[in-house]
Formats: structure tokens, C-alpha cells, sequence
């Protein structure tokens, strides 16, 4: 990864932990917006155009304006702090947890349908090999259309989503009838 | 937004007004930020009228439609998709609301284009999937419909579903929840809290 790379992760690593520590509710939400900036960033470097989209379209756009009219609705509390204590504990349980999850998708390998085993962060650099490289060197003939990532989506993994399409409009539902309304006003 | 430090209780603001549009009515201009009643009564009006805003917002709207459009109709062949391109097209939505008012936008917009794309996206998914079902295949396997659409079925069956599937649902969602939450919840009486 790349001096801009490494600054963006920094960037990421930072505005997480302020929108933890922060007092502040409207601080955090906008804080909170800047590191799904950086994440989009992150991704679009990381050559996932497609995730940095929606991170930058859901995470800093739609999620921080849902959240902005949320807080309109309650009341915010004065803030004579800036910075939350730190729960210690919890910190410990949650470092932990991400260690481990680091050491797990690191070293685990992931078998794939071609028989062969692929580790979950090694992909890039067996190019060719693996379900990676069977997407990308198939998904053009089989279904016609050029961005791998729709052609992973909508045909080979349709039915999958077509559950997250549902998921969505569920949810939808669900705040619906939450708030006790009949439609969406 | 300063004005939500204001210690108030929501149910002391405006008793008489129950009309949803009384909360947000835009004609009131009154900017002077040191009068009290005013700051209360902002406390559930989540709107302020903004000259930067309502320009900025008039300004870029266009573009972003635009994207959004692209992102949708040539997810296909570039980064994008229908998810990506239905939230940009509910997020324009959630713009004009935020620069000229939720209740004008809400009105402007109607409950049954945001429901009708909602819910026509989740049928439009069904029924590609099951109609490849009825001419004798599994659930989306699209090359059913080359005797109907000729030999790219599969490219039109995955444009029909991204199109008219998900970023129809996507952006009918988002547009439904902002104007959900920003209405808030109602009580069994029918009055807002």
C-alpha cells in the first residue's frame, strides 16, 4: 500500500476512535461521516470502486442525514467534556476481538468451489488462481456484461441478492410499522 | 444546529398545533437567535431556510441525479450497480428536502412513488426470477428468456433486475425512511410526538 494509503488508514484509524471517545452526539455523527469518507477513499484506492461508492453514497451521505434528523427528534445532552471516559474493559474485549480477527483472516484458508483453497487476504497475489480468478476470466463470456462485480452480483450470487434486495425493503417495513404509521408519509 | 442545545421539553412546544405543517412552515423567517420562544420552537423543526444551502443544493442536484442515473443504467459495464445508483437518486430527494423544506419535498414527492418503487422493485425481482421458474429453469437463471430477447438474455435479465429491482427498492427506501424518521413516531391517537 502506498504513502497516500497509509495516510488514508491513519486517517480511518483516528476519526474511529474519536467518533468512540467523542461527547458530543453532533460531533460524532460528523466525525463519524469523515470516516466513511476515508473509508470510500480507502476503498477506491484498494481498486473497489463499487464498495467505495455505496461506503461514500450509505456511510457518509444517507446514514449521517438519518442520523442528523434523528437527533432533532431528542434532546442533546450539554457536553461540558469533550472526550467520553474509556470504558477499560470493554476496550480490552474489543482489542481483543480484533486482534483475533486479524489472525483468523490472515491464516485461515477459504475453500472454494474449484476444489483449491484460497487464503482470504492472499487472493491479490494469486492472480489466475482461485474463485477470484475463475470471475474474472469467465464472468465476460457467461453473462455479457463487463463489470465483474454486477455479473458476480446478479447472476452468479442472484438469489443471494435477491434476499439483501428484500432485506432492504423489509427494513423499510419494519420502521414503518415501528412508528406506527401507515406508509411512508 | 446550536439550537439543540436548548433544555426544552418537547411536549411544551406548539400544544395547539398538531398540524404537521405548522411545525414545518417555511414562511416563518424569524432569525433572531436570541429569541427564546424561537429556539424552542425549532427544536422539532428540523429545518432551517438557507440562501448557501438552497443555491449549493440547486447547483448540484442536477449532477448527482445524473451520476446516479449512470451509475444505475451502466452499472453494467463500469463501477456501479443498481444499489449504488438507487441510493444517489434517493439521496437528491433527501437534498431538496433538506435545502427547501421536508414537508414541501414530502408533499412534492407523495408516500405512493416511494412505497409504489419500493414494493414494484421487490415484484419486478420476483417476477424475473420466478418467470424463469415457469419456462421450465431455477430461480433466475436467465438464459430461459433467449427465445424471447434473443441471445443476450442474460446481460437484459440482470439489467432488468438491477434497474427495475434494486436501485427502484434502494432509492424508494431511503427516500421513506428520511421522511419516517423526520415525521417520527405516532401514537395510537394519531398525534405526533
Amino acid at each position: 500500500m502506498s504513502a497516500v494509503g497509509f495516510a488514508l488508514a491513519a486517517f480511518v484509524l483516528v476519526t474511529a476512535v474519536a467518533t468512540a471517545l467523542l461527547r458530543d452526539t453532533l460531533a460524532v455523527i460528523i466525525v463519524f461521516a469523515a470516516y466513511s469518507l476515508g473509508m470510500a477513499l480507502l476503498y477506491t484506492l484498494l481498486l473497489a470502486p463499487d464498495v467505495g461508492i455505496t461506503e461514500a453514497a450509505i456511510g457518509a451521505g444517507v446514514t449521517t442525514i438519518l442520523l442528523l434528523v434523528t437527533i432533532t427528534k431528542t434532546t442533546r445532552p450539554g457536553a461540558e467534556e469533550i472526550f467520553a471516559g474509556v470504558n477499560w474493559p470493554a476496550a480490552t474485549v474489543s482489542a481483543g476481538l480484533g486482534a483475533v480477527l486479524l489472525a483468523i483472516s490472515g491464516s485461515i484458508p477459504a475453500e472454494n468451489f474449484l476444489g483449491g483453497t484460497t487464503p482470504v487476504t492472499g487472493a491479490a497475489g494469486t492472480p489466475g488462481a482461485g474463485v477470484t480468478g475463475h470471475y474474472l476470466a469467465e464472468s465476460y463470456q457467461q453473462t455479457g456484461v463487463q463489470n465483474s462485480v454486477t455479473a458476480v452480483l446478479a447472476s452468479y450470487r442472484g438469489f443471494d441478492t435477491f434476499g439483501e434486495a428484500v432485506v432492504v425493503f423489509a427494513a423499510g417495513v419494519a420502521v414503518v410499522l415501528v412508528l406506527h404509521r401507515g406508509d411512508f408519509l | 444546529m446550536s439550537d439543540l442545545n436548548a433544555d426544552a421539553d418537547p411536549d411544551d412546544v406548539a400544544p395547539d398545533t398538531p398540524d404537521f405543517d405548522v411545525e414545518y412552515d417555511v414562511s416563518d423567517t424569524d432569525a433572531d437567535p436570541d429569541d427564546d420562544a424561537d429556539v424552542a420552537f425549532d427544536l422539532v423543526r428540523p429545518y432551517t431556510e438557507s440562501e448557501i444551502i438552497m443555491t449549493t443544493v440547486r447547483i448540484v442536484t442536477p449532477f448527482v441525479l445524473t451520476y446516479g442515473l449512470y451509475l444505475t443504467f451502466h452499472g453494467a459495464n463500469s463501477p456501479g450497480g443498481g444499489f449504488q445508483g438507487g441510493a444517489l437518486v434517493g439521496v437528491v430527494v433527501l437534498m431538496l428536502a433538506f435545502a427547501f423544506g421536508i414537508q414541501p419535498t414530502r408533499e412534492w414527492v407523495g408516500s405512493g412513488l416511494m412505497s409504489g418503487l419500493a414494493s414494484g422493485g421487490v415484484l419486478v425481482f420476483v417476477g424475473v426470477g420466478l418467470g424463469t421458474l415457469a419456462l421450465g429453469g431455477t430461480f433466475l437463471e436467465y438464459g430461459r428468456y433467449e427465445p424471447f430477447v434473443g441471445p443476450d438474455a442474460t446481460k437484459w435479465g440482470m439489467e432488468a433486475i438491477e434497474i427495475g429491482g434494486v436501485s427502484a427498492i434502494v432509492s424508494g427506501v431511503i427516500m421513506g425512511l428520511f421522511f419516517l424518521t423526520a415525521a417520527g413516531y405516532e401514537k395510537a391517537g394519531g398525534e405526533e410526538a
